[in-house]
């Protein structure tokens, strides 16, 4: 469905390039980003195809999508872009547009990505640093994948590569205040 | 003395701990004091910038607004993750005062950001600041005879408009420093590929599939270790290594060092002081390469000199 303005303006097309700051209709669509993605083969639509959704106003095909999920951030398509288009920003737009409207992608992937984020910040919040030992027992009990890298605990444990407390902020306070600043600003938005 | 402004990562009291304590000394023989960013907070990494545009600038932001008040004005990194967010954090608010003043909003009792402080990889630092001349200066047991593939992974180079170091593309820089040490850098075509990063723990699978990949091309290109600058590069390829290999049905036995590990090795420091018991992969096969001379080249050299020789009785 394409999802125009009222006076058939692709909004969602300037939602993504205010958000980004960048030109999404520079894509010529070559497919360079999308040979050198290395997590192409796992998305809903490739890099190449979640731009010309948007050129098309596909906001809701587009923010169902799993592509923005699973984007890393690595900036090998933007660096290899011949338009020199910013992907990761424009992925990261749509993802941000996706979660302050609600859009919840359910697949089990997805969902275990969200949590462990989710999960991540929540040792921030509560610890001003990451807790590794804590994150990853977490993400295991409320993933229900209790057994997930048991196998590497021994080790991992033993050889002291993963300690088994954190030393938390004196300032604690001062990151909870700001976390609490920060999800206020987001929803005011 | 040099002095440098340090932000260790929550990495650094954990997972990447050798890469701490190595970096700490290889910065002892080269004259550099550490002053620690006083109660640093995390970055917020993968995750904040993910989740929301507010506390993945306001997080590194207060970093920086702390490090503004010491005395030095450049701060040293050691974790690629926390370097590129503190980067971006960093370009982005100097390129748009409106949006550095709106993010100061939530980092109200360390004070105004102001921009002073300028923020550097410890690699770039390493090559940059201190220079490959002054390394060589300091080597002590130099690593002849150890082939390492330098693996730079996805966030020390790239966004070249951000980082402004090295190549995006087939970096050096890390090759260069190896060299200066006296090991081989190979020719490798996977230095800045991603290694499935944050996907580690949330997406494993993703995970064993790239970094398989870059193992196998450490391989091929005849390294007997491959060396990195982050701590979740490292983690990746040692820790899921045996599962990689399992997987794929191929021994890599591949160790998986920090660059500062090597050159604290190679400033003559003693083995037991490099916590190498740390790492899962076990790092002796690799190192006993050092001191061996290759016979090959002169085998190779022997038969021109021969065909000269010849042709000038002739």
């Amino acid at each position: 469905m394409i999802t125009l303005g009222s006076q058939g303006k692709n909004t969602f097309l300037d939602d993504v390039n205010v958000k980004s700051g960048a030109n999404v209709l520079e894509c010529y669509q070559c497919g360079k980003c999308v040979s050198t993605c290395p997590v192409s083969q796992y998305m809903d639509f490739p890099p190449r195809e979640i731009m010309q959704m948007i050129k098309l106003g596909l906001r809701n095909e587009c923010y169902m999508a799993n592509s923005h999920w699973f984007c890393l951030t690595c900036s090998a398509c933007s660096g290899r872009c011949p338009r020199e288009i910013d992907i990761p920003a424009v992925m990261e737009a749509v993802r941000h547009l996706a979660i302050d409207q609600n859009y919840i992608n359910d697949s089990k992937k997805v969902k275990e990505i969200r949590k462990f984020h989710e999960i991540f910040l929540d040792m921030i919040k509560r610890y001003g640093r990451n807790y590794e030992l804590r994150m990853m027992a977490e993400f295991n009990i409320r993933t229900r994948n209790l057994f997930k890298d048991m196998h590497l605990a021994p080790k991992a444990l033993l050889k002291g590569k993963i300690p088994l407390g954190v030393k938390p902020l004196k300032s604690a306070k001062a990151i909870k205040r700001m976390f609490a600043i920060a999800e206020k600003l987001e929803k005011n938005k | 003395m040099k002095k440098l402004t340090y932000f260790p990562g929550c990495s650094a009291h954990g997972t990447s701990e050798e890469f701490d304590s190595t970096l700490k000394l290889v910065l002892k023989t080269l004259d550099v004091e550490l002053e620690d960013i006083p109660d640093w907070n995390c970055c917020g990494a993968t995750s904040a910038h993910v989740m929301t545009e507010n506390l993945a600038y306001a997080l590194p932001m207060r970093n920086l607004v702390l490090a503004e008040k010491l005395e030095n004005t450049t701060m040293g990194i050691a974790c690629a993750s926390c370097y590129q967010r503190m980067k971006v954090t960093k370009v982005h608010m100097d390129e748009n005062p409106e949006l550095a003043k709106r993010i100061n909003t939530t980092v109200v009792e360390e004070g105004t950001y102001q921009g002073t402080v300028d923020v550097k990889s410890m690699l770039q630092y390493a090559y940059e600041d201190i220079g490959l001349e002054t390394i060589k200066s300091k080597v002590t047991k130099p690593l002849t005879g150890l082939k390492v593939a330098c693996y730079y992974g996805c966030l020390l180079t790239r966004p070249k408009n951000i980082t402004k170091f090295d190549s995006p593309e087939y970096p050096v820089s890390m090759d260069q420093i190896c060299e200066a040490l006296g090991a081989t850098a190979t020719e490798f075509d996977y230095k800045t590929e991603c290694c499935g990063a944050s996907f580690s723990i949330s997406n494993t699978e993703v995970v064993e599939n790239l970094s398989g990949q870059i193992l196998a091309m450490a391989k091929e290109s005849g390294a007997h270790a491959i060396v990195v600058a982050c701590p979740l590069c490292q983690s990746n390829l040692d820790m899921r290594q045996p599962d990689i290999e399992k997987i794929q049905g191929v021994k890599y036995d591949i160790p998986i060092f920090y660059f500062t590990q090597l050159m604290a090795l190679a400033f003559g420091y003693p083995i037991d002081q490099l916590k190498f018991p740390k790492h899962i992969v076990p790092v002796e096969g690799a190192l006993a390469n050092i001191g061996k001379v290759e016979p090959v080249p002169e085998k190779v050299k022997k038969p021109i000199k021969a065909v000269e020789a010849e042709s000038e009785v002739k």
